[in-house]
C-alpha cells in the first residue's frame, strides 16, 4: 500500500519538478512549484511527519508561493526570456549530479524504519531543549529577512 | 519504499532543480528552481531521518524551511526593487561583476 | 739576477706611475722625463746584464712558482737571461730610448694630457717588450705577448679622433689575434704531450726524443702561427702598412725594431725545436721567402714613405723567417738587430722629413738634401744599409742570411731572394733620390729638426754603420745561450757578398738612372705595365680576399645567429606570451559576471568530490 503511494506521489513530484523548470510561463512554472510542494508534504505524510507537512503546505505553499505569484505579477514574467541558456551542458551537468548523488545514496546502509515515530510533543521537545539557541537565532534572522526585504522594497521618498 | 529509493527519488528532484537554476533565464524562474533544490533536500533529510529513527532531521527541515521563507522574501524583494528601478531581471544583463 | 728584474721594473714601475696618477699623466711634460727615467734605468740595468752573461759565458735562470700544482707542472714565472735574451734586451731597450726622446720633439704639438698619454703607452710597451724578451717559458712569453699587441694596438690608435687610425688599430689587434689563436693551440698541444712550459725542458725533452712527432709539429706550426702574425708574414702581412696611421716614432720602434722583431725572436728561440720538424721549417721558410718578394714588390709602387718603410719592414722580416727556416738562427737573429737599427734609423728620418714638409708623398718632397744635409746623410746611411752595400752593417747581415739560405740547399730561395734584394735597393734609392734630390720642391721651408730628433737619428746612423764590425761576435753570443746553434756556414767562397753586392748596386743605379738622370722615365714604365702595377697598388688583393671572407663568413653567419635569435629565441618567448594571451583570453570568459555559469564549477566540483570519494 506504501508503496503505491510512494510510487504515485513520486510520479507527480517528478512531473510537476519538470514542469517548474520547463514552463515557457512563470506562472506556470509557479503553479507547478506549488504542486511539488502538496506532494512533498505527501511524502512527509508517508514518512510519519504529519507536523511537517502542515508547515509545508501553510507556510511554503501558502506563504512563499503567494509571494511569488505577487512578485510575478509586478515584476513581469517576460516570456521574451523565456528561451533557455546552455540546455545541453545544463543537463549534462544535472545528468552528473544525480549520478553522483546516487552513487552516495546507494552506500548509505539501509535500517528498518520506525512507525509513528514523530509527533508534535516531540518536536516541541527538542525545538525548545536542545535547539533553543537556534530557534531564538531563527527568529532573529526572520526579523533582519523582514526589515530587509521593507527597506529594499519600499519607494524611495523625495528627501 | 526504501531508503534508496527516496533517496533516488530527492537526487532526481535535485538534479531537475539543478538544471532549472543552469538554464533559466529569469531571475524568477532560477528562484523556483532553487526552491525546487531545496525541497529534494528536504525530502533527503526527511527520509534520513525516518529511516533512522531521529526526529532530528525534522527539526532540521523545520529550520530550513523558516530560513528558505526569509531568502525568497529578500530575493524577491530584489528582483522587484530591480524591476521598478528599471533594470532587467534577466540574469545574464546582471554580469557588472565580471573580469 | 736583480739586473734582469730592474730591466722590467723600470718601465713597469714608470707606466704605473702614470696610469695611476692621473694628475702626473696630464702635466705632459714631467710625464715624459718619468717614462724615459724608466727606460733609461731598464736600458743601463740591460746593459749591465749583458755583460754579466757575456763575461760568465753560461746562461742564467731565475724563477719563481707562482702557482705550485700537485699533480703536474707548476706554473712559473722566470727570467731566461742568456747571450740572446740579453742583447735583445739591450736592443729593445736603447731603441725605446732613443725613440723616447725622438718624440720629446716629434710629438711637441700635442696637448698635454694626450703627450702624458702617449708616454705611458710607451712605458707600457716597453716593459711589455721586455717581459716577452727575458721570459723563460712559453706561457709567460703568450702573456707578454698579448701585452706587446696591447701596446701595439693603443700607440697605432694614439690618434683616435682619426678614423682611419682606429681602423687599422683594430686590423693590427686582431689580424695578429688570428695569429695568437694559433700560439696559443701549440702552446697547449706542447704542454700536453711534454708537461711543461719552459724552454730548457723543452729542449731537452725534443732532444731527448720524449717530445716528437705530431704533438711536436703541432706545436711547432702553433707558434709559427703566432710568429707569422706578429712578424707580419703572408698572408697576416695586412696589417702591418695600414699601421702607419701611428705616429712615425712609434712606427720606428714598433713596426722596424721590437714588436715585429717578436716574432722572428721567438723562432729564434724555439730554433732547437724547429730543428726537430723539418716540415715545418721548410714551410717557415717558403712563406719567408714569399713575403719578402711580395712585399718587396709592393713597395716599389708606393709613394708614400712611411708604406714604403713598412713593405719594406716585412720584406726584411720575410728574410729572417727565410733564415729561420734554412735552420740558420745566428743569421737571422744578426739580421733582427741590424735591421732594428736601419729600419728605425729610416723611419724616424723620415719622420723629420715628414715633419719638415709637411706630408708623406715622396712626390711631393724634393730638394730636401741641401736643406736638412744631416738627416739626408742619416737617411742615406740608412738606405745604404737596408740595400746592403759594404761595409754598412745591413750588408754582412744580408750576406750572412743569403750564404745560410744557400748553404742549406735552397738555389730557387735564394735566387727569389737575391732578386728581391736587388728590389730593396731599387724602391729605397727611388724614395731616396725622389724626397732628397728631385726636382720638385716642397712648400714652405722645410729645416732641419731640433737637437731630440736629430740625435737619435745620427746615433743610430753610427749603429746602422758600425754594427757590421760586431759580426764575428754574433756568433759568440750564441755560445752564452740556451741552444747554441750548429755552426753558422763558414764564408767558404766570396760568391754570395759579392752576388748580393751586385744585386745591391744593380738596384741602386736602375733609381739613381730613372729619378735622378731620367734615363729612362719611370711614368712611362708605369704606364705600360699598368695592370701589374695595379696590381700591386692592390697590393696583391690579399685585403680584399680577408675582407670578402670577412664578409661571406662573419657577416653570414652574424645574419643566421641574427636569424635564430630573431625567430627561435624571441620565437620562444613570442609564443609564450601569445599562449599566455590567448589562454588568458579563453580564461576571462570563465569570469563573465553570471552567476550560473560560476554554478557550473560548483556542480563540476560535487560530482568530482564524488568520483574521488567514491570511484576509487
Amino acid at each position: 500500500m506504501k508503496d503505491l503511494a510512494f510510487i504515485g506521489l513520486a510520479a507527480c513530484l517528478i512531473a510537476a519538478a519538470f514542469a517548474v523548470v520547463t514552463a515557457r510561463s512563470l506562472f506556470r512554472a509557479a503553479y507547478a512549484l506549488s504542486a511539488v510542494l502538496v506532494t512533498t508534504a505527501g511524502f512527509y505524510l508517508l514518512l510519519s511527519a504529519p507536523l511537517l507537512a502542515a508547515v509545508q503546505i501553510l507556510l511554503y505553499t501558502g506563504g512563499v508561493l503567494t509571494l511569488v505569484v505577487f512578485a510575478l505579477v509586478v515584476a513581469g514574467a517576460n516570456t521574451e526570456g523565456a528561451r533557455w541558456r546552455r540546455p545541453v551542458p545544463a543537463a549534462l551537468t544535472s545528468a552528473a549530479v544525480f549520478l553522483a548523488l546516487a552513487a552516495t545514496a546507494r552506500r548509505i546502509p539501509a535500517t528498518a524504519p520506525l512507525e509513528g515515530l514523530e509527533s508534535g510533543k516531540g518536536v516541541g521537545v527538542l525545538l525548545f531543549h536542545d535547539y533553543l539557541v537556534p530557534f531564538e537565532l531563527l527568529s532573529v534572522l526572520l526579523l533582519g529577512a523582514v526589515f530587509g526585504a521593507l527597506l529594499l522594497a519600499r519607494k524611495d521618498r523625495p528627501e | 519504499m526504501t531508503l534508496v529509493n527516496l533517496l533516488l527519488l530527492a537526487a532526481a528532484v535535485f538534479a531537475i532543480g539543478l538544471y532549472g537554476v543552469l538554464a533559466r533565464r529569469h531571475a524568477i524562474g532560477v528562484l523556483l528552481s532553487i526552491e525546487l533544490m531545496f525541497n529534494a533536500v528536504n525530502l533527503a533529510v526527511v527520509s534520513i531521518s525516518w529511516s533512522k529513527g531521529l526526529l532530528a532531521g525534522v527539526v532540521l527541515v523545520l529550520f530550513g524551511i523558516a530560513i528558505t521563507v526569509a531568502e525568497i522574501a529578500v530575493g524577491l524583494a530584489l528582483v522587484l526593487l530591480a524591476s521598478r528601478v528599471g533594470k532587467s531581471v534577466i540574469l545574464d544583463d546582471l554580469s557588472e561583476l565580471k573580469g | 739576477m736583480t739586473d734582469a728584474l730592474i730591466v722590467l721594473a723600470g718601465p713597469l714601475a714608470a707606466f704605473a706611475a702614470l696610469a695611476l696618477l692621473p694628475p702626473l699623466r696630464r702635466s705632459g711634460r714631467p710625464a715624459a722625463w718619468i717614462s724615459l727615467a724608466g727606460i733609461g734605468v731598464s736600458l743601463v740595468a740591460a746593459v749591465a746584464l749583458f755583460a754579466r752573461i757575456h763575461a760568465a759565458g753560461v746562461p742564467q735562470v731565475a724563477e719563481i712558482v707562482w702557482a705550485p700544482m700537485t699533480k703536474g707542472p707548476s706554473i712559473s714565472f722566470g727570467l731566461l737571461a742568456d747571450g740572446v735574451s740579453a742583447s735583445m734586451a739591450v736592443l729593445v731597450a736603447f731603441i725605446a730610448l732613443l725613440v723616447q726622446v725622438y718624440s720629446l720633439a716629434y710629438m711637441s704639438d700635442e696637448k698635454p694630457a694626450a703627450f702624458g698619454r702617449y708616454y705611458a703607452y710607451h712605458s707600457l710597451f716597453a716593459f711589455a717588450m721586455l717581459g716577452l724578451v727575458l721570459a723563460h717559458n712559453l706561457l709567460q712569453t703568450y702573456v707578454f705577448w698579448e701585452l706587446v699587441g696591447l701596446g701595439s694596438y693603443l700607440l697605432i690608435g694614439f690618434w683616435f679622433e682619426k678614423p682611419a687610425a682606429c681602423r687599422a688599430a683594430l686590423k693590427a689587434f686582431w689580424t695578429t689575434r688570428l695569429g695568437d689563436v694559433g700560439f696559443a693551440i701549440g702552446i697547449v698541444v706542447l704542454w700536453s704531450s711534454a708537461g711543461t712550459f719552459t724552454f730548457t725542458e723543452l729542449f731537452a725533452k725534443a732532444d731527448g726524443g720524449a717530445l716528437g712527432g705530431t704533438a711536436l709539429v703541432l706545436g711547432v706550426a702553433g707558434i709559427y702561427l703566432g710568429a707569422m702574425g706578429k712578424s707580419a708574414q703572408f698572408p697576416f702581412h695586412i696589417w702591418l702598412p695600414d699601421a702607419m696611421e701611428g705616429p712615425t716614432p712609434v712606427s720606428a720602434l714598433i713596426h722596424a725594431a721590437t714588436m715585429v722583431a717578436a716574432g722572428v725572436y721567438l723562432m729564434v728561440r724555439i730554433a732547437p725545436l724547429l730543428a726537430h720538424t723539418p716540415q715545418v721549417a721548410t714551410v717557415v721558410f717558403s712563406i719567408g721567402v714569399l713575403t719578402a718578394c711580395l712585399a718587396a714588390s709592393m713597395a716599389l709602387v708606393e709613394s708614400d714613405i712611411k708604406r714604403i718603410l713598412a713593405f719594406s719592414t716585412v720584406s726584411q722580416l720575410g728574410f729572417m723567417m727565410a733564415a729561420c727556416g734554412a735552420g740558420a738562427a745566428s743569421a737571422a737573429y744578426f739580421h733582427l738587430v741590424t735591421h732594428a737599427f736601419f729600419k728605425a734609423l729610416l723611419f724616424l728620418a723620415a719622420g723629420s722629413l715628414i715633419h719638415a714638409a709637411h706630408t708623406n708623398d715622396i712626390f711631393k718632397m724634393g730638394r730636401l738634401a741641401r736643406l736638412m744635409p744631416v738627416t739626408c746623410a742619416c737617411f742615406a746611411a740608412g738606405a745604404l744599409a737596408l740595400s746592403g752595400v759594404f761595409p754598412t752593417a745591413g750588408f754582412f747581415s744580408k750576406d750572412e742570411v743569403l750564404a745560410s739560405v744557400l748553404a742549406a740547399g735552397h738555389p730557387i730561395g735564394f735566387s727569389i731572394l737575391l732578386a728581391t734584394a736587388g728590389m730593396t735597393a731599387f724602391y729605397i734609392g727611388r724614395a731616396f733620390f725622389v724626397s732628397m734630390l728631385g726636382a720638385r720642391t716642397t712648400e714652405g721651408h722645410p729645416h732641419e729638426p731640433p737637437t731630440a730628433m736629430k740625435a737619435p737619428l745620427i746615433a743610430l746612423a753610427v749603429f746602422a754603420v758600425g754594427a757590421g764590425v760586431a759580426a764575428p761576435f754574433i756568433p759568440g753570443l750564441f755560445a752564452a745561450s740556451i741552444a747554441p746553434p750548429a755552426e753558422a756556414a763558414g764564408h767558404a767562397s766570396m760568391l754570395v757578398p759579392l752576388l748580393g753586392t751586385t744585386a745591391a748596386l744593380l738596384g741602386l743605379a736602375l733609381a739613381f738612372a730613372g729619378y735622378q738622370r731620367r734615363g729612362f722615365d719611370p711614368a712611362a714604365v708605369r704606364r705600360a705595365l699598368q695592370p701589374l702595377v695595379t696590381v700591386l697598388e692592390r697590393r696583391w688583393y690579399v685585403d680584399d680576399v680577408f675582407e670578402a671572407g670577412y664578409r661571406f663568413a662573419y657577416l653570414r653567419i652574424s645574419s643566421a645567429v641574427g636569424w635564430l635569435d630573431r625567430y627561435v629565441v624571441d620565437g620562444v618567448v613570442n609564443a609564450v606570451t601569445w599562449a599566455t594571451w590567448l589562454g588568458a583570453g579563453r580564461l576571462t570568459a570563465l569570469q563573465n559576471g553570471r552567476v550560473q555559469d560560476a554554478l557550473y564549477a560548483t556542480a563540476l566540483g560535487l560530482v568530482v568530490l564524488a568520483w574521488l570519494a567514491w570511484a576509487r
